[in-house]
């Protein structure tokens, strides 16, 4: 049976999904008999979650796309 | 799925080069519209100001017209736009004051001497959906994901936020397997810290009311 320690520093490799079958195994008889370890993988998980779907939605601001065309036609376009 | 898109978007990429290398400007102008939100995006991500990302994203954009020639293909073409990227953010930032690294020590739970968790935890991650779009939660995120070193918080964006395989990341940043895993591990853990103080007291403050 690990310990929490042990359960802790598998976790990314456990999200990612890149555990072999028996240590995957062991580490979900251990989550069935640890509450806070539960508590601390579903956040762990939600973190990465809440931070990709916030930044991911960067978008170039209009003004900024437009100073983008410029640039490049008056860089890559008057040469050739 | 995502390898099979991977290749997809890899060989897309191949031709497009290939064609601009021949002189063919339309081809630039794809490349362009695949890669400036990219490019933007990720700058923006690590430095946090609008106009440095706009500078780094014109600066990247003009390296590709005036130096494809210099790419050989050795590997993927995102891989190297990601690393011009990074390289030209980095020259930005060095020019700045640098902030003083946050330790990333201290961010597992208490354990006793056997290694088992001493302290109950909280756990928000049910209440998180209602709270995404609030403004609060979104600054809250922005400024954790800010406070990370930089080391950490690299590794962090290209593949939590912009999804690139561990195997990329670790070419694109020149760095082992091991080392991308263990840095992302440790970004995750902050931010989880981070994030936890955030809602156990949002949580708090609710149950005041």
């Amino acid at each position: 049976m690990i310990c929490c320690k042990e359960c802790l520093d598998l976790l990314a490799d456990y999200l990612d999904g890149e555990l072999d079958e028996k240590t995957n195994a062991s580490l979900e008889e251990h989550f069935k008999d640890c509450p806070p370890c539960i508590s601390f993988f579903n956040t762990y998980k939600s973190t990465t979650r809440l931070c990709r779907e916030t930044l991911k939605e960067t978008e170039i601001p209009d003004i900024v796309r437009i100073k983008l065309q410029e640039f490049l036609k008056e860089n890559t376009r008057k040469k050739n | 799925m995502a390898f099979t898109q991977d290749k997809l978007e890899r060989e897309e990429d191949e031709i497009l080069v290939r064609e601009f290398k021949e002189g063919n400007l339309e081809a630039y102008d794809k490349i362009v519209e695949r890669y400036q939100k990219k490019i933007y995006s990720l700058s923006f991500n690590l430095c946090r100001n609008q106009m440095d990302a706009q500078d780094v994203t014109q600066e990247v954009l003009l390296t590709l017209f005036r130096k494809i020639e210099t790419f050989q293909g050795k590997s993927a073409f995102s891989s190297w736009v990601y690393r011009i990227t990074l390289n030209a953010t980095y020259m930005r930032l060095r020019s700045k004051k640098k902030e003083p690294n946050v330790s990333i020590d201290d961010l597992m739970p208490s354990l006793n001497g056997a290694g088992y968790q001493q302290e109950k935890i909280q756990d928000w991650s049910e209440d998180t959906e209602s709270l995404l779009f609030d403004n609060e939660t979104r600054e809250t995120i922005q400024k954790a994901v800010d406070q990370l070193p930089e080391k950490e918080k690299v590794v962090f964006i290209l593949r939590d936020v912009e999804g690139l395989s561990t195997e990329k990341v670790s070419g694109i940043l020149d760095l082992t397997i091991p080392a991308v895993k263990s840095r992302l591990h440790r970004a995750r853990l902050f931010l989880r810290k981070k994030l936890s103080n955030y809602f156990e007291e949002f949580q708090f403050r609710r149950e005041k009311k």
